[in-house]
């Protein structure tokens, strides 16, 4: 008897029940997320020589990633994409977000699931369809042929097309986020700051800016960090003028081989992600936010 | 009135087949506090939201303080506005909540913060400006929503069911509050209710309400004791209604029948014999006693009934006694020297010139 009990006892002990639900996700976490992080740091400080790695523990990797001006303008190329990027997504993305919110009425869910349909297909292919679309023989540039206008070259293998791509491509993020976060707004508040005299313009800035500047930030980190990573669309789109940190990361692990490099890359991205995070984290202020619950213990 | 603060003229508002403001007249006086009264649905809310500017009339002028606003949005109006469920701005406190409308009007620091500081000694807010409206009660954030309407001294207040959100206790102290603000100030307020004994408590002029237009407009007590309409009759007070059918006419009173009871009513307006009547008489005008010693069958009308209940309120109990064709009737009475007992045999009676009668 006193061993029955002891074993219903571990069983319906609370710590026992909770490891069982929260144990496979942690232990994918640690060993599918952590460890090739941890393993990445790692490498970044061994060395590469003819495709091999060797345990050698040295700086010379941060040392031409810092050193190399070539490094510096394809990072600085990348963050300067990905702020202008964010910001384009930003001033495009609001308005059709509180569309959706405001007047969407019962089509509201409809219309989100909409700007989601482009990820039924891959990245690359909607990548090739703006190929398509903007292309020397595109659908764009034919149709201007018919009106005697030539075809403008701007649209294509250029930094300017590599960044269409990629509001193209995280634009629904930044408009899912905002959305979601409008669908939480109290719209009466408006006609509050109305009756008290603002301006249209006065109550958004007032009311509904800070209101959903969380949301806000939120779709911004969600566009900017995979831009700035981002290497697919450049090689696709940007042509010779735009390649960017994510595309030599790649390079460093295919063609040349050097993975002691590419790893130092990795790292470096991953903290310049993370600084933009702390940094976006410094501007949200919970109660200036209208944030209403408990605010932590 | 040629000082009116407000005037509505023929005001007309339909949301698609539903006229929910029909051809409204109404002016305002300077320092007045008038109720609008009615059940949900008639229309109330919106003929507000038509004087706030945040609908357009289909029909109609507003005028405020002699300017024509049909066609000006809120924030041109100078009006300020108090809502049921509070509204503040859950990302200021309380103190820049209650500046908004002074800061919209860029008026200067050093005067807003006077006017601030006066507002909340005014509200019983002193020490809460720094506070967040989700860190205080709902009291409290009924007072800055009170204050922050106030503090630009807009021409009109605009109240709708400021105090329906609030338990009971809080929600008497705050009618006493907002007529004592109301008169201070003499800023005239438009307070929007569904319940009878706030108007009939808090203000000066009361119109009654119902399916878009005003069944009576006048002073309380004219509106409490002289109900122009049965639906008047039977919203304000609490009233026991009678239907039957008009006998005969005699001077100003009426011989009416119920369930083959005659009574002596008050006239009809327009009434003839024979037509279809509705009789209402408020509970506290009933009285109930044992028999039928003790009164002048003459000038009193009864009728007799057994003591089902009685529901003790405090100062006052209702009685509610069953007549003998089965209906109820409840009678509400001062409590002391009644010693009556349920399932007792009782008689209702009350004067006859009491109640009020209307054609239907």
């Amino acid at each position: 008897m006193p061993e029955r009990t002891r074993r219903a006892g571990l069983l319906y002990r609370p710590q026992f029940r909770f490891a069982c639900l929260a144990g496979p996700g942690a232990v994918f976490i640690v060993v599918a997320l952590l460890l090739p992080l941890l393993s990445i740091v790692v490498f970044s400080f061994w060395r590469t020589e003819s495709y091999e790695l060797y345990v050698d523990w040295n700086l010379n990797n941060y040392r031409s990633l810092l050193g190399e001006p070539a490094y510096r303008i394809f990072f600085l190329r990348s963050l300067l994409t990905a702020a202008l990027v964010s910001l384009v997504c930003l001033v495009f993305a609001w308005p059709v977000a509180y569309f959706i919110a405001k007047h969407g009425g019962r089509y509201r869910l409809l219309l989100v699931l909409l700007l989601a349909a482009p990820f039924f297909t891959g990245v690359i292919l909607r990548v090739t369809a703006l190929q398509g679309l903007f292309g020397p023989i595109g659908l764009v540039n034919m149709a201007l042929a018919v009106f005697g206008i030539g075809p403008v070259g701007v649209l294509m293998y250029t930094p300017f097309a590599a960044g269409l791509g990629l509001v193209y491509l995280f634009i629904p993020f930044m408009v899912t986020a905002i959305y979601l976060s409008l669908v939480n707004f109290n719209f009466e508040l408006l006609e509050v700051a109305k009756i008290n005299g603002a301006r249209p313009w006065r109550a958004f800035v007032e009311i509904t800016w800070p209101l959903n500047w969380i949301g806000t930030a939120i779709g911004l980190v969600l566009v900017f960090i995979p831009c700035l990573a981002s290497a697919v669309t450049q090689r696709f789109l940007g042509g010779p003028q735009a390649t960017s940190f994510g595309m030599s990361l790649g390079q460093q692990f295919g063609e040349t081989g050097t993975w002691a490099l590419g790893s130092a890359m990795g790292v470096f991205l991953f903290m310049a992600s993370l600084l933009v995070i702390l940094v976006v984290r410094r501007t949200i202020d919970l109660k200036r936010s209208g944030f209403t619950g408990a605010l932590g213990a | 009135m040629p000082g009116a603060i407000l005037r509505l003229q023929s005001v007309t508002k339909r949301f698609g087949t539903v006229t929910a403001v029909d051809r409204i007249d109404l002016a305002i006086e300077r320092g007045e506090f008038f109720a609008l009264l009615g059940p949900s649905g008639s229309g109330k809310t919106t003929m507000l939201r038509l004087i706030a500017g945040l609908e357009q009339p289909d029909e109609g002028s507003v005028v405020i303080d002699g300017r024509d606003v049909t066609a000006l949005p809120p924030y041109a109006r100078h009006i300020g506005m108090v809502f049921q469920n509070f509204l503040l701005f859950p990302h200021k406190t309380a103190g820049e909540n209650i500046v908004f409308p002074l800061r919209m009007q860029r008026l200067a620091r050093a005067e807003r913060d006077e006017r601030l500081a006066w507002a909340l000694k005014l509200m019983r807010l002193d020490g809460l400006a720094d506070r967040y409206p989700n860190e205080m009660s709902g009291g409290q954030q009924q007072r800055v929503a009170l204050a922050r309407g106030l503090i630009s001294r807009p021409a009109l207040l605009l109240l709708d069911e400021p105090l329906a959100n609030l338990d009971r206790e809080l929600r008497s102290e705050m009618e006493v509050e907002i007529r004592r603000y109301q008169k201070e100030l003499q800023i005239p307020f438009i307070y929007v209710t569904h319940n009878q004994e706030e108007a009939l408590t808090m203000s000066d002029r009361i119109a009654v309400m119902h399916n878009g237009a005003f069944e009576q407009i006048g002073a309380k007590t004219e509106i409490y004791t002289n109900p122009a309409t049965a639906f008047v009759a039977g919203f304000v007070g609490h009233a026991n209604r009678f239907e039957g059918r008009l006998l005969e006419l005699s001077g100003s009173m009426a011989r009416m029948d119920w369930k083959g009871t005659t009574m002596l009513v008050p006239k009809p307006r327009d009434g003839r014999p024979g037509g279809a009547v509705q009789y209402a008489i408020k509970y506290e005008d009933l009285e109930v006693t044992r028999g039928v010693n003790g009164f002048d069958p003459a000038d009193r009308n009864w009728l007799a009934g057994t003591l089902r209940d009685v529901i003790f309120k405090g100062q006052t109990a209702n009685y509610i006694v069953v007549l003998t064709d089965g209906s109820e009737i409840i009678v509400s009475s001062a409590t002391h020297g009644l010693d009556l007992q349920p399932s007792e045999a009782v008689v209702v009676h009350w004067p006859v010139a009491r109640g009020a009668c209307f054609q239907v």
